[in-house]
Order: C-alpha cells, then sequence, then structure tokens
C-alpha cells in the first residue's frame, strides 16, 4: 500500500514537473509577457506623392502581434483629448507590404506597420492639410488596453509623383522617338504601311458620287476632349475635302453640340481649301440629341429614308454602334467604322466592310492627309509598339527566371517598373 | 493677323497641354485646382454650345418642314418630344417628385422617356442577331475559329449546353464552363490588351501632335 502510494506520488511529481517544463519552454519560445506593452516607437510622416491631407504612421512589429491583439488608431486636432478613432485592425496585419508604392519610392517592410490616416475623412479638405494633428495607436488584447505615447505631424501637398517615375520614363523616350521622326520625314520622308480601311475611303465617296446618294458621317457619343473624337475631325476634315472635290453630298449628325461646332468650321475649311465654298452647306452638320439612344434612333431613321451610298463610323461609341452599324448594312451602303472603343470593335467588324483598330483610327487623319509632318507620328506609333512589345518580351523573361529561382524582391521589382501607380 | 490666327492659338494649346500632362506627375493642390477650374470653364462652354446645337436642331426641322421635304412630318415630332419634356420641367421646377406623388415630369420620365428608350435598347438583342447571323457564315479559317469561340460561349451559357457537353466530352475531364473561363480570359484578354497597348501609345502620338502644333487642321490652313 505504502508502496503504491510512493508510486501514485512519483507519478504525479514527474507530471508536474513535465508541465512546468514544457510551460516554461513554451515561454522562451512565444515570449508572450503577462501584459500587453505600449507601442513606444510610434512615428508619423506626412505620406509622399499625395495631394495631402494623408498621414502615415509606423512603428515596428512586435513579438506580441497576434491575431488577438487589435489596434485603434486614434487622431486630434486639438493639444489634449477630442480624440477620434480612425482606424481597427488586428496586429498581424498592415505592414510596409500593404502599402502599394514601388522599390523606388517607398522601402518596403514587413517588420513595420505603416498605416494610412486619410484626414480629410474627419476634419474635412480645408483643415486635413497644413494644420497640425496629433496621433496615438492603442493596443488592445483581452479588453486590456494599453496607449503608445503622442504623435504630432503636419500633412503636405507633395510636388512630385515619384512612384510614376517609370511612366515619365516611358514619356520621354517615346518624346524623343517623336522628334526624331518628325525631323527625319522633314528630311528624307517615310514609308507608311498600306491601311487597307483608308483606302477604301475614296472608293466609298466616288460610290455615293456615281449613285447620286448621300455620305454620312457620324462621329460618335465622345465629347472634344476624348482623342477618338478629335481624330474624327480630323477624318472628317479629308474626307469633306474628297466629297467637296467629287461635289457629293455629306452629312453629319452630331450627338455633341461642342464637336457640331468643332466639325462645322472643320468641314467649311476643308469646302475652302477643295475651292468648292459654295458648296458648303450650313445644315452639313446637324445636332440631333445628347441622349444616347435618341441619337441613335434619329441617326437610323435618317439613314433608313435616305439610304446612303456610304456610312463612315468614326470616333468613340457605345451600345448604339450595333444600332447604327446594322441598320447601315441592311441598307446596303458601304461602311467603314473606327473606334477606340474595344467593346464595340466585335460589332463593327460584324457589321461594316473595313473597320479601323484602335491606332489605326488616330494614324487616318494623317495618313489621309500625305503629309510627311503628320505621317511621322504613324512611324511613332509603330516604334512606341515595337518598345512595348520588346520590354514586354523581356520582362516575362526576367519575372520567369527570378520566379524559378525564387528571387522575390527581384520579381517584385520587375513588376513595379511595369506598374501603372 | 497672323500670330492672333495662328501663333496665339498654338500657344494656348501648347501651354494647357503641357500643364494637363504636367498634372498627372504633380499631386499638389495647385495642378488639382488647376485641373478642376479646366473641367469647369468645360462645363461653361459645353452650357453655351448646347443652345448652339438647339438652335442647329431647330433650324434645320424647320426647313425641312417649311419646304415639306421628304420625311417633314417626323420634324413636327422634334418639336413635339421637346416640348412634352421642357413645357413640364418649367412648371414643375424640373422636380420628378411632389407632395402628390409624381409630378407631370416624373409622369413624362416615366411614361414617355423611359419606354422609348428602352424598346431602342431592346432592339438591340435583334440586330445582335442578324449580326450574329452575317458573322458566324463559315468562309474562313478565322471565321470558323471565331464560330467556335462564340458556340463555346453560347453552349456553356445554358444549362442545355452543359448536358450536352458533359454527355458528349466529359471524357475530357474539363467542363464547359473551365473552357469559356480560358477563352474568356486567355485569348479574348490577350487580343484586348493588345489593342488597349495600341490605343494608348496612339492616343499618347495624337496629344503630342496637338500640343506640339504638328497637327493644326482645327484651325485651317495658313
Amino acid at each position: 500500500m505504502i508502496k503504491n502510494k510512493f508510486g501514485f506520488a512519483l507519478i504525479l511529481l514527474v507530471f508536474a514537473a513535465t508541465n512546468a517544463f514544457s510551460a516554461l519552454s513554451g515561454q522562451n519560445k512565444k515570449q508572450i509577457p503577462a501584459e500587453l506593452p505600449p507601442v513606444t516607437d510610434l512615428a508619423v510622416i506626412d505620406m509622399p506623392y499625395d495631394v495631402g491631407g494623408t498621414a502615415l504612421l509606423k512603428w515596428n512589429v512586435r513579438p506580441t502581434d497576434t491575431t488577438d491583439v487589435i489596434y485603434k488608431i486614434y487622431v486630434s486636432s486639438m493639444e489634449t483629448g477630442g480624440w477620434i478613432k480612425a482606424d481597427e485592425f488586428p496586429a498581424d496585419a498592415r505592414t510596409g507590404k500593404d502599402i502599394d508604392l514601388p522599390f523606388w519610392a517607398w522601402e518596403v517592410s514587413a517588420h513595420e506597420h505603416a498605416v494610412k490616416v486619410e484626414l480629410n475623412n474627419f476634419y474635412g479638405e480645408a483643415q486635413a492639410t497644413g494644420a497640425l494633428f496629433h496621433f496615438k495607436v492603442t493596443a488592445v488584447k483581452n479588453n486590456i488596453s494599453c496607449d503608445s505615447q503622442v504623435v504630432s505631424a503636419k500633412t503636405v501637398s507633395n510636388w512630385f509623383r515619384l512612384d510614376r517615375v517609370n511612366n515619365l520614363v516611358l514619356l520621354i523616350v517615346i518624346i524623343i522617338i517623336f522628334f526624331w521622326a518628325v525631323s527625319h520625314a522633314k528630311r528624307k520622308g517615310l514609308f507608311i504601311r498600306r491601311i487597307a480601311g483608308l483606302d477604301a475611303i475614296d472608293e466609298a465617296i466616288g460610290r455615293a458620287t456615281e449613285m447620286g446618294k448621300p455620305i454620312y458621317y457620324v462621329p460618335g457619343i465622345g465629347g472634344m476632349s476624348s482623342i477618338s473624337t478629335i481624330a474624327s475631325a480630323f477624318i472628317l476634315g479629308e474626307v469633306s475635302k474628297k466629297v467637296a472635290q467629287y461635289d457629293s453630298q455629306i452629312k453629319v449628325p452630331h450627338y455633341d453640340p461642342i464637336v457640331m461646332t468643332v466639325c462645322k468650321e472643320v468641314v467649311k475649311q476643308a469646302f475652302l481649301e477643295a475651292g468648292r465654298p459654295d458648296s458648303y452647306r450650313e445644315d452639313i452638320n446637324q445636332f440631333i440629341s445628347q441622349d444616347q439612344f435618341s441619337y441613335a434612333a434619329s441617326v437610323d431613321g435618317m439613314i433608313s429614308r435616305e439610304k446612303p451610298a456610304a456610312v463612315f463610323f468614326m470616333g468613340y461609341f457605345m451600345a448604339e454602334s450595333l444600332l447604327m452599324a446594322e441598320v447601315g448594312a441592311t441598307t446596303g451602303a458601304i461602311q467603314i467604322a473606327g473606334t477606340d472603343s474595344e467593346g464595340q470593335l466585335p460589332f463593327f467588324f460584324t457589321a461594316c466592310d473595313y473597320t479601323l483598330i484602335g491606332e489605326e483610327l488616330y494614324a487616318a487623319g494623317a495618313y489621309l492627309s500625305k503629309e510627311p509632318m503628320l505621317l511621322s507620328a504613324l512611324k511613332v506609333q509603330d516604334f512606341g509598339k515595337l518598345l512595348v512589345m520588346v520590354s514586354v518580351f523581356f520582362g516575362i523573361i526576367l519575372v520567369v527566371i527570378g520566379a524559378k529561382l525564387h528571387w522575390d524582391p527581384f520579381v517584385q521589382g520587375i513588376l513595379n517598373l511595369f506598374k501603372a501607380y | 493677323m497672323k500670330l492672333i490666327k495662328k501663333q496665339i492659338p498654338l500657344a494656348i494649346v501648347f501651354f494647357f497641354g503641357v500643364l494637363t500632362l504636367a498634372s498627372y506627375y504633380v499631386p499638389h493642390k495647385v495642378s488639382v485646382d488647376f485641373m478642376e477650374m479646366m473641367n469647369k470653364w468645360e462645363n461653361i462652354v459645353s452650357a453655351f454650345a448646347f443652345f448652339l446645337g438647339l438652335i442647329s436642331l431647330f433650324y434645320s426641322h424647320y426647313h425641312k418642314i417649311s419646304r415639306k421635304a421628304d420625311g417633314w412630318g417626323y420634324s413636327l415630332f422634334v418639336y413635339i418630344g421637346f416640348f412634352a419634356m421642357v413645357v413640364p420641367a418649367i412648371l414643375c421646377h424640373g422636380k420628378l417628385m411632389g407632395a402628390a406623388g409624381q409630378t407631370a415630369l416624373g409622369w413624362s420620365f416615366s411614361f414617355m422617356y423611359n419606354p422609348l428608350s428602352a424598346t431602342m435598347f431592346a432592339v438591340l438583342a435583334f440586330y445582335i442577331v442578324s449580326t450574329a447571323y452575317r458573322s458566324f457564315r463559315i468562309k474562313s479559317l478565322q471565321a470558323f475559329v471565331l464560330f467556335m469561340a462564340a458556340f463555346l460561349l453560347i453552349l456553356g451559357k445554358v444549362p442545355l449546353g452543359q448536358i450536352i457537353w458533359d454527355s458528349v466530352l466529359g471524357w475530357t475531364g474539363a467542363g464547359v464552363d473551365q473552357v469559356i473561363e480560358w477563352i474568356m480570359g486567355v485569348p479574348a484578354v490577350a487580343g484586348k490588351r493588345g489593342i488597349m497597348i495600341g490605343i494608348a501609345i496612339g492616343a499618347i502620338v495624337t496629344s503630342f501632335k496637338i500640343i506640339f502644333g504638328i497637327e493644326r487642321q482645327y484651325m485651317g490652313k495658313d
């Protein structure tokens, strides 16, 4: 019996010792203190490369940053009190890696918390930039909380987006190629590839003249600030000149009154240059409606009634593209379309005889005018595409090599170079 | 005269073009305010231009009616439609809902404008069918590829198509939804991105042509 009691006590002792040892070793591994220490190294800076009104709080990631610890960010515009809770997140989140900036503009660190506080949301736009704000971080665990020291900073408007330097470099390269191509065109002239859709314009106008039917030129629903509408106005000038030379008729229904005003001048000038100012009529350009489907219905009606020999769709289009192109196709007109709205391209491909894809629309005015200076722009477009293709090709190779060798920072750096910020 | 007609407009285009371009790289409030001011000016100019557009519209339709041109009766509907919306808008001070429910303007919107607009949009479905019929006639290898891609997409979007796929091609291990996902995510996106890169470069070059005064067609010739 005594022997049994002694054995039982021995087992208990061994069990207790094992538990105590494992608890100790566990403590050594996790080093979780009994109480939550406050954040001691809190710093605040102005968020770089922005318009202002955003502060960036930083402090080091701590061993106690587990999922059950919550950080609360407080902001105040007053010396004492007036704290507003600006943010709240688990302690294992929001590090420097989460700030979406490239490697040349931001030191990526997973060992540091980095939290953006948008002051505009709490104090309004006018007060958020330039005024002094105070910040503190409260760590909370199991209803126990402890505050950091209070740090203060002002936010300012910055003058340069360093994160967009990759974009700026590309822009400068294209500008250099642009001026090289322009000067080259002045001296020697350039070979330009043929664009079938534009070569068909003469054919379409000739057909209209022979048939004695009008030509419809639809500049789309874009405003004058849209590049495709500007390109459309240039093409309209060249088409109108040919129409005036052939003594044919052209009608230009408009969605936007500003575009109509510009196009009136363009057409008038084209008739003047062709030596036929007497043929110009004020009703060539006609405002229809600024409502998408009213515009489409009206243009459809005109095309159905007048059965034009040729229809041009040049500019920015949306859902009305097929509504108009299909009606034109049923009347048997030669249809030439051009748009940079890639969602509408399939509709034009199927309903029109020729379609200018994206950049061909921009190049069309220059192509038709045959002026060397303008034609040089086509060459720049081709060089630009070559530059992008070469960059993408080498980018892919570098990323694949980096991924294969697990060079994560290298891969991230290459991806940063290709990203728009 | 050349100074007023050519050089000053070109200088204005260059100045505002470069400033607008620079605003992309300058996040400062001065830059943001400048862009806001430009947008406000654009709105102001648009408002005036709208009156010009309205005058053009009324003028051309008035002439059609007065000359009794072909289809002059349709021109009457321009005036009818215009006044049917504008008169209630003035009477109701532009409000769609009043204390007693829908105003006359609200009624015009709900029972005239919206049904007409929806009808036009609905017509699109019929046009898609007729255009699809035309484009799916297999005349070349490219047309065949287009047809197959479209056929698979249609097939995968209906339950019957999924059943047919599973019973005929189920042994391949790939579901029709996976095939659709691949078509939309790989070849379609590749083509779309190619077009978008071309568009972006074209837009940059066109902007340069205008900013640096190489493209001057909008100002007329010397």
